[in-house]
């Protein structure tokens, strides 16, 4: 395979699981948004769901303080955001149209139906009814796509690119809708288990749709160390970055299998997973700190991601 | 290094036991150096295995049979990726503190010989302990000889260096008293070794891969590991004077043999027991 193929199935997957991640946020912080707040203080759900993102400078440096409409047309739909959906949506289609003969009739249908789809919203004055249609019309052309690529692709090392670019992405999606709210994680002395506190947790899960995947697991009211365990370590979950590890190592694998060789992708992507499944919720809290074991953890991602261009896309 | 592991504990009774319980220690952990790509166990008889971590860290599963039991096969095997990292052991699952590794048990109580030599070799080698095990870990090399029928696992670190041979398990236990007696934390550690001659000979052998052929191996491989301040956790083989690298596969810790031992168990009933282990590790070929 060249590797402008590679190339581009990698960041085909990267960019539906980021629109797929972008519609989730948007989703949880427009439900979060209907909490009531104190009159003296601001609501930050929008300041939040620009930084888990990763768009809040760009959007503070166009559009100054966030309001509900300015942050979803920025995270939707604006061009100018090259991780609006609407941008994710009109790379992916493009990539997938450049190696349509490696795709299945599927998941091009999928993707390039998404894209049409997309033609009949845009931004300006969105109300809540719209929103969710087009939210979970976002979503479920994700589902389509990830789906027929699961139930239609070969599994070959077209297969093994796309997975990646899907796991690398989810990956860094979780770490930072947790970092970006891991002040709210953290114990305070006054309002612990405060109502606030709840929905804002159960935003967070909700973000990653594991909020009744959290009642399953832990048949317990929401505590902020078994969400972060939750997220982080459970591989049960297939949101979790040990989830997504243990599909970037096996994927990675299968690569070097195929290829019959192995380079510094494969021994990063063991080494950061090796380390996630030999620490506990605990250590992390306690020794580390939640921030910086994600900051850390965020880099590592990056890294990976450069790994894998170096050796296989470039 | 991709390394296939067959690992068969198989006994028969001549007598027909009523219950078995069984202990093992059989599952590789991932560490810096070793990545677990996937591992399975197979017992020939109805039970349900149950997975616990003890208090090294080590993956146990335990099991119970019941009723006439005429033989019991266990069937450890999987495939492991590893890299040789000079015998560092970073990033393992690391449960008990630093400090329950100076504890002395009683395969591993030095006796006077055994000081007088650990002294002997400290005050050649000196204060920095990674000179001082690599220095003893030649000098137990050269003290012992490798002898597979002179000792059995119940044998103390003490009797074997008094009689001057042993096995790896031997030298791993005399390596860790003599550290310990020094002050330095060292512990007993179970695993694979993939030695390419042996390999080669079993390939030949049986080429269906099917079963384990009979020219295998009859047991694990054993070292140990001291802590160096700096590096952390580090490797050292006594019975092959190196540290590990990539043809190790580090399976489970303990303060001795016994904490480390593959299969433990005990049996009600029956008698005539026979203990067969065939142990096979080969590296794998590239599928495509």
């Amino acid at each position: 395979m060249l590797s402008r193929t590679a190339d581009t199935l990698f960041w085909l997957g990267r960019y539906v699981e980021r629109a797929d991640n972008a519609a989730r946020i948007i989703d949880a912080a427009s439900r979060l948004a209907t909490v009531p707040v104190p009159t003296a203080a601001r609501s930050t759900e929008w300041d939040s769901a620009l930084a888990a993102a990763g768009a809040y400078s760009a959007f503070a440096a166009r559009h100054g303080e966030p309001t509900r409409d300015a942050a979803i047309d920025f995270l939707a739909f604006s061009p100018a955001n090259p991780s609006s959906i609407r941008s994710c949506l009109e790379t992916a289609r493009n990539n997938a149209r450049s190696v349509r003969t490696a795709l299945t009739a599927e998941m091009w249908e999928a993707i390039n139906g998404a894209w049409m789809e997309l033609k009949r919203f845009d931004g300006a004055m969105m109300d809540r009814q719209t929103l969710n249609e087009f939210l979970s019309g976002v979503k479920e052309a994700c589902l389509r796509f990830d789906g027929s690529a699961y139930r239609t692709m070969l599994r070959n090392d077209v297969y093994y690119f796309l997975r990646l670019g899907f796991y690398l992405e989810r990956a860094d999606n979780t770490a930072r809708i947790l970092d970006v709210k891991y002040n709210v994680l953290l114990p305070h002395e006054s309002n612990v288990g405060g109502g606030l506190d709840y929905f804002h947790w159960a935003s967070i899960l909700r973000s990653v749709s594991a909020l009744t995947a959290y009642r399953w697991v832990y048949h317990d009211s929401l505590k902020p160390w078994l969400i972060a365990d939750l997220l982080i370590l459970n591989e049960q979950l297939p949101r979790s970055i040990s989830s997504c590890y243990g599909n970037l190592a096996t994927y990675l694998d299968e690569l070097s299998q195929a290829y019959g060789r192995q380079g510094p992708s494969q021994r990063t992507a063991r080494s950061i997973r090796t380390r996630i499944q030999n620490t506990s919720i605990s250590e992390i809290f306690q020794r580390r700190g939640l921030h910086e074991f994600l900051t850390e953890f965020i880099a590592d991602n990056a890294r990976l991601g450069e790994a894998i261009a170096e050796q296989y896309l470039a | 290094m991709r390394l296939r592991i067959q690992h068969e504990t198989a006994y028969r009774y001549a007598t027909p036991a009523n219950r078995a319980i069984q202990i093992l220690r059989l599952t590789p952990r991932g560490h810096q150096g070793q990545f677990v790509v996937n591992w399975r166990i197979d017992v020939d008889r109805d039970c349900r295995l149950q997975t616990t971590i003890d208090a090294f860290g080590n993956r146990v599963h335990s099991f119970t049979v019941d009723g006439r039991l005429e033989g019991l096969t266990i069937i450890a095997e999987g495939e492991v990726e590893t890299q040789d990292m000079s015998g560092i052991v970073r990033d393992q699952v690391e449960i008990a503190p630093v400090g329950l590794f100076l504890r002395e048990t009683p395969l591993t109580a030095p006796d006077e010989a055994i000081k007088a030599f650990a002294d002997d070799v400290a005050s050649e080698y000196g204060p920095n302990p990674l000179n001082l095990f690599h220095g003893l870990m030649l000098a137990i090399r050269e003290r012992m000889r490798f002898d597979v029928r002179a000792t059995d696992t119940g044998t103390s670190a003490a009797k074997a260096f008094a009689e001057g041979h042993g096995v790896c398990q031997d030298f791993a236990h005399v390596f860790i008293a003599a550290a310990r007696h020094l002050g330095h934390p060292a512990r007993y550690v179970g695993g694979y070794l993939f030695q390419p001659a042996i390999a080669q000979i079993q390939s030949q052998g049986d080429s269906s891969q099917a079963q384990i052929p009979a020219a295998a191996q009859d047991a694990g491989h054993a070292w140990a590991e001291a802590m160096v301040g700096g590096l952390g956790w580090v490797g050292f083989d006594p019975a092959n004077g190196m540290s590990p690298t990539d043809a190790y596969v580090r399976v489970a810790i303990g303060l001795d043999y016994l904490g480390a031992a593959p299969v433990r168990g005990t049996r009600y009933g029956g008698g005539g027991e026979e203990l067969s282990v065939r142990i096979l590790v080969t590296e794998t070929g590239r599928r495509r």
